[in-house]
């Protein structure tokens, strides 16, 4: 199974064209260096994980891509637009690049199924009766379409996280990116999110995942990337990365959350 | 040593005490002697305050007479209501001519007629329900109450408005009866409902265009009396005051927010000036300038009439104080609900409307309706500077020949009334508050 999948990403990976570049990018919040000298080259269908220890900035690092948070020095090129103060552009990279947070932002005064068509609706221009299909297709590849009529606060953490995965993919995104979306979940609901995601990857899709889950990280990683104090430190293939770690705080990192 | 319950412990009924009405009596009332002294005291208290009300206003007292001295005559320790009923009139509609007070009757009753669908669940349109009210209504009521030869702008305005009731109400009944939109059915009866968006969309503005100039070589036909605003008066005038400070204070309070939260510096250091002065000048004063300093300003021979001075005067004050309330809501709302909404590709406009405003507002609602009950009853300030609404109305009879003195009855007469109306807001807004939160525990 791992080694299939393995094999799988190679091909992708290897196959296909730049989708993200990222070149020498630094961001400040006040007087505080948070990124440094960032340079980062995403393959389309290619799958990085991106963890470290809290503070290096890794979120901050997906949060630019989507230009949630601006950086101040250095490109970044997403889908072949250069991200910057242009409003137009901003609106086309993010209907182009879906994200999932650590607290799901669901929208708590919509149902479930609104909650997944307002995006399409609004911004793709899709007729009601489509958006509502392609909904419910996604509800149920994240398998709780019999919740489509409910809240989100009557949903359990983890259906709520599922729900905010189907809410990113109604918009038929090229990239995902996903920040921390285990980390406020209880133990057991862990589990239905991962399965989810490695069924997404399955299928190809460009993802960016900030996590702590290391079995993850290993079945599904094309590259590992290790940030600390604003630095990419180490990026490699998944196998390397966990069986042979080069840098010291690498090392130091991966012995103590294994 | 390990502990290991085999058996799953049965559910068991709940003590006396939390279940029975004696049991809660018990509990909450006579739980001490000296609680059991307190309880009774206060209920002592309570028995001879109402009995001395309840004999005072209604066993001696007077409801039919022609003067005070009448009252007097019939019971000396009783209320004298016959002055309240004699200026029942008065007190609502204040001086307009009693020949033409069905014209407020049918405006009250059309502002009911067009309320109504928002509150029933199967009417389809809510949105566009409450848009055509606030836009439409003030016209067609606004010549309805003052009359008068209609120019050409207020002809146009007018079959508008009358145009806006009869497709909203051609609404209401195809949604009670069939749970349809207007539109929806009527092209299902003219069997275009699989038409393209294009011919649907022409044929429902050719309908519409038939029905307005039907409507407009009807009303050419009509008009009525005109009375000048200085005849309004009475709950009427509080009434459309009030009315029209609550139905563009909110939208003013939300611009004014969502301006003091600008990005732009010179859109929210005007928009802070602008909430911070009113926010910091009494009412009155605001009332006092509009009536008085306004004028100075404006150019020679610019006549605006006192009410709209006032009204505008209430509405940029009520504003400004809805603009802090409303930011209040916003400020509660997370930033990832900013973040998630961006993220789906929704841009500033968008954001607010569909997923921040909601939110906001929905927290705010006790707030709002606060605000609004603090208006009502402030429009009685406009009693000083000598419009006669609710409250100069009831000054009023007590300079009365007949009902020379009346004070205690009519002010107890507006309390009553300024409590029924405040009171069924307030559980109004408790009502929807339940309402839109259900569903929506987190």
């Amino acid at each position: 199974m791992t080694i299939e999948l393995t094999q799988a990403q190679l091909a992708s990976a290897a196959s296909s064209e730049v989708i993200i570049e990222i070149v020498k990018m630094n961001k400040w919040y006040g007087s505080f260096h948070v990124l440094k000298d960032i340079d980062l080259t995403v393959h389309q269908g290619e799958r990085i994980v991106v963890c470290g220890p809290s503070g290096s900035g890794k979120s901050t690092l997906i949060r630019c891509i989507n230009a949630l948070e601006e950086h101040q020095e250095g490109d970044i090129i997403v889908d072949g637009i250069k991200l910057g103060k242009n409003l137009k552009n901003l609106d086309h990279i993010r209907t182009e690049v879906g994200m999932v947070f650590q607290n799901f932002n669901l929208f708590p005064h919509m149902s479930i199924l609104e909650n997944l068509t307002l995006g399409p609706i609004w911004t793709r221009k899709m007729s009601k009766a489509d958006a509502v299909e392609t909904a419910m297709t996604y509800l149920e590849r994240v398998k709780i379409p019999e919740q489509a009529d409910k809240y989100p606060g009557q949903l359990s953490g983890g259906q709520q996280q599922r729900v905010a995965i189907a809410r990113s993919l109604c918009m038929n995104p090229k990239i995902m990116l996903f920040d921390e979306p285990t980390s406020a979940l209880d133990p057991e609901m862990i589990k239905e999110v991962l399965d989810v995601m490695v069924e997404l990857a399955d299928t190809g899709m460009t993802m960016i995942v900030v996590t702590h889950e290391m079995g993850f990280a290993r079945t599904i990683a094309d590259q590992v990337i290790f940030m600390d104090e604003g630095d990419i430190v180490e990026q490699s293939g998944p196998t390397e990365f966990f069986d042979n770690p080069q840098h010291e705080r690498t090392k130091l990192f991966l012995s103590q959350i294994l | 040593m390990a502990i290991i319950t085999a058996t799953k412990t049965p559910d068991r009924a709940a003590p006396l005490g939390e279940r029975s009405v004696i049991g809660w009596i018990h509990k909450n009332l006579f739980s001490s002697w000296f609680n059991a002294i307190l309880t009774l005291l206060t209920g002592y208290l309570v028995f001879i305050t109402v009995t001395g009300v309840f004999n005072w206003g209604f066993t001696d007292a007077t409801f039919v007479a022609e003067n005070r001295r009448a009252c007097y005559d019939n019971s000396l320790t009783g209320a004298c209501w016959a002055g309240v009923i004699d200026w029942l009139d008065n007190i609502f509609y204040g001086r307009y001519p009693r020949d033409q007070i069905w014209r407020i009757n049918v405006g009250a009753v059309l502002l009911v007629l067009w309320m109504a669908p928002l509150w029933m669940g199967r009417v389809k349109g809510k949105v566009l329900v409450g848009t055509g009210v606030v836009v439409f209504y003030p016209f067609l009521a606004g010549y309805l109450f003052s009359g008068g030869d209609k120019g050409l702008f207020m002809q146009v305005m007018v079959s508008g408005a009358i145009v806006a009731l009869i497709a909203n109400t051609a609404n209401m009944l195809t949604g009670v009866l069939w749970g349809e939109f207007l539109p929806d059915f009527v092209l299902r009866v003219l069997g275009k409902s699989t038409a393209p968006d294009k011919t649907q969309r022409n044929i429902l503005l050719a309908l519409l265009f038939v029905v307005f100039t039907a409507v407009f070589v009807w009303q050419l036909s009509w008009t009525v009396e005109f009375v000048s605003w200085t005849k309004w008066g009475g709950l009427f005038l509080t009434m459309v005051i009030s009315g029209i400070g609550i139905a563009s204070s909110l939208p003013g309070g939300i611009l004014l927010a969502l301006g003091r939260r600008s990005k732009l510096t010179v859109v929210r250091v005007l928009c802070v000036a602008f909430i911070e002065v009113f926010r910091s000048v009494p009412l009155i004063t605001v009332l006092f300038m509009a009536t008085t300093m306004f004028p100075l300003f404006m150019p020679e021979g610019f006549v605006l009439n006192k009410l709209v001075q006032v009204i505008i005067a209430v509405i940029l004050f009520n504003a400004c104080y809805m603009a802090e309330t409303v930011r209040a809501g916003l400020q509660a709302i997370p930033k990832g609900q900013y973040e998630a909404a961006h993220t789906i590709g929704l841009g500033y406009w968008r954001t607010t409307g569909l997923i921040i405003m909601p939110q906001a507002l929905k927290h705010m609602i006790p707030n709002i309706v606060g605000s609004f009950i603090g208006l009502l009853k402030d429009t009685t300030l406009v009693s000083i500077i000598g419009l006669f609404d609710i409250l100069g109305m009831l000054r009023s009879i007590s300079k009365d020949m007949p009902w020379l003195g009346l004070h205690k009855e009519p002010l107890i007469f507006g309390a009553f009334l300024f409590f029924v109306l405040c009171f069924s807001m307030s559980k109004y807004s408790r009502h929807l508050e339940v309402k839109l939160s259900a569903g929506d525990q987190h």
